[in-house]
């Protein structure tokens, strides 16, 4: 029995664990409830999603284009053994293009994307939330919660599909540079072949996704830094879980879209 | 200002780049099925088209020219496929055209071959119903190889009967093989006929010089001589 309370967690931790994820779930849900009200309620803070639009897509562009030539260059390289051993090497360049445009485009992305944007908005606001800067804007007569969240909320979400797109774009790219190395394929034969194997089945729904990514993304980082406390050390938590919920959000919303658009497919 | 100004441009070039990049997409893979240029319709009547599925290429002497529009079972034994084909290639389609179901490369999908007629025909119109015949398929090579294997196995066995037949020594080329007497009987009775032959000889070489025959064999001679 003394073994079994040292070893073993109570049945009151794991209640309580329970108890906490629920409460995570309902806290996640009336976040998500009041960022639609506040989203739809006029004034719009345009400037402030501009400046925003610029910082999460403009600025994550490099990252994202560097990714995305790798991506590409590697896909390629690793594929090409296995086709060549059924002398299915013409086949590359349209394997690589729906496998990146399917599924590896928007994941690794959306990836990338909750790496950097996730964690600065979690860092960010939960350092205005440990400094009383959100405090002192609610003093001061401006909504908060329209200007920081609903604001990155939504940049995130229209600035994650364009990211996506120029990221296969380069991606290809990078696959076009990696037939290259051991084989001879014009540009104009490559572009012919990827197209040739593409569907609008394989493209919409890829880019439909890439909005719930975005918006799942900013929604959890938001929410992580906007409701973070225990001061200076809350904002390394905030940042640290806004990119592993993030993450997981990606995974999870990515499987939900493979089974429904392989419903309609 | 002039920085949220800067800001402003650089966002809207990047916006505006994506939006570019995806569109293009769109329009290719659009373009390649035959959405955005002219087009006519073009059916065709199989008893099976071997797993087609719409959205498949059609070609026409080796051209990508099409693609399949629909597919619709039209009774239990044939199905009717409706073709969307490119105009530019009409002029080339004749009215005596045939459509047959092929396979592009050996592990490839399923494609409608059109096959070019012969000149001096009509161009197809839109909607005509085009005369298809069925290619062979692999299940047909695969039933034929069925029944080939099959007479085989049928030869072999009446194959090893016989070999068992005669390694037992049964029958007369059993008893050639297989059977000591019947061979030394086979070798004796060679030898007696080559004597025999040899013994028939001598008598009518004897019977040619007797005063009562020698006027038959030189009758015989003459008429060869004569010639």
């Amino acid at each position: 029995m003394v073994i079994k309370k040292i070893v073993g967690p109570s049945e009151r931790l794991y209640l309580s664990a329970l108890k906490g994820f629920f409460e995570e779930v309902a806290q996640l849900t009336l976040f998500t409830l009041r960022f639609f009200k506040q989203a739809l309620q006029p004034p719009y803070e345009f400037n402030e999603l501009l400046k925003q639009s610029y910082l999460i897509g403009y600025k994550s562009l490099p990252l994202i284009a560097i990714t995305g030539c790798i991506m590409g260059l590697v896909l390629t390289i690793q594929s090409r053994p296995t086709l060549a051993e059924f002398g299915a090497e013409s086949w590359l360049p349209a394997m690589v293009a729906v496998s990146i445009i399917r599924e590896i485009g928007p994941v690794i992305t959306a990836l990338i994307f909750a790496g950097k944007v996730g964690s600065g908005i979690g860092a960010e606001l939960a350092s205005m939330k440990v400094s009383e800067q959100i405090d002192a804007m609610e003093v001061s007569g401006i909504n908060p919660f329209k200007y920081i969240v609903v604001t990155r909320v939504v940049s995130a979400t229209f600035m994650l599909p364009v990211l996506v797109v120029m990221a296969d774009a380069i991606a290809l790219y990078g696959a076009y540079i990696g037939v290259n190395l051991k084989g001879e394929v014009s540009f104009h034969l490559f572009f012919l072949q990827v197209f040739e194997k593409l569907t609008f089945t394989d493209v919409f729904p890829a880019i439909i996704k890439t909005f719930f990514f975005g918006f799942a993304i900013a929604l959890i980082s938001c929410y992580k830094g906007y409701n973070s406390n225990k001061g200076t050390e809350g904002v390394g938590v905030a940042a640290n879980s806004a990119v592993v919920y993030g993450s997981l959000a990606v995974f999870i919303l990515d499987m939900a879209a493979v089974q429904i658009s392989s419903l309609f497919s | 200002m002039k920085k949220t100004t800067g800001h402003k441009v650089r966002l809207g070039i990047f916006i505006s780049l994506g939006f570019a990049l995806f569109i293009a997409g769109i329009y290719f893979i659009g373009q390649k099925q035959q959405l955005f240029g002219n087009t006519f319709h073009v059916n065709g009547i199989f008893k099976d088209i071997s797993g087609l599925q719409v959205g498949n290429n059609v070609r026409f002497s080796g051209i990508n020219v099409g693609i399949v529009e629909s597919i619709q079972q039209i009774s239990d034994s044939t199905v009717k496929i409706d073709m969307l084909i490119d105009e530019r290639s009409r002029k080339f389609m004749k009215k005596n055209s045939k459509a047959i179901i092929g396979s592009d490369g050996l592990m490839g999908n399923k494609i409608v071959l059109i096959v070019p007629a012969t000149i001096g025909k009509k161009a197809l119109v839109d909607n005509d119903t085009i005369e298809t015949f069925r290619a062979v398929s692999m299940d047909d090579i695969l039933i034929k190889v069925k029944v080939t294997s099959d007479n085989a196995a049928t030869i072999t066995a009446d194959l090893s009967a016989i070999i068992g037949s005669i390694r037992e020594g049964k029958g007369t080329i059993g008893k050639l093989f297989m059977d000591s007497t019947f061979a030394q009987t086979l070798d004796q009775t060679l030898v007696n006929i080559k004597q025999g032959a040899g013994g028939f000889k001598q008598n009518m070489n004897a019977a040619s010089h007797n005063v009562l025959l020698r006027g038959f064999f030189k009758k015989k001679i003459n008429p060869k001589e004569k010639r």
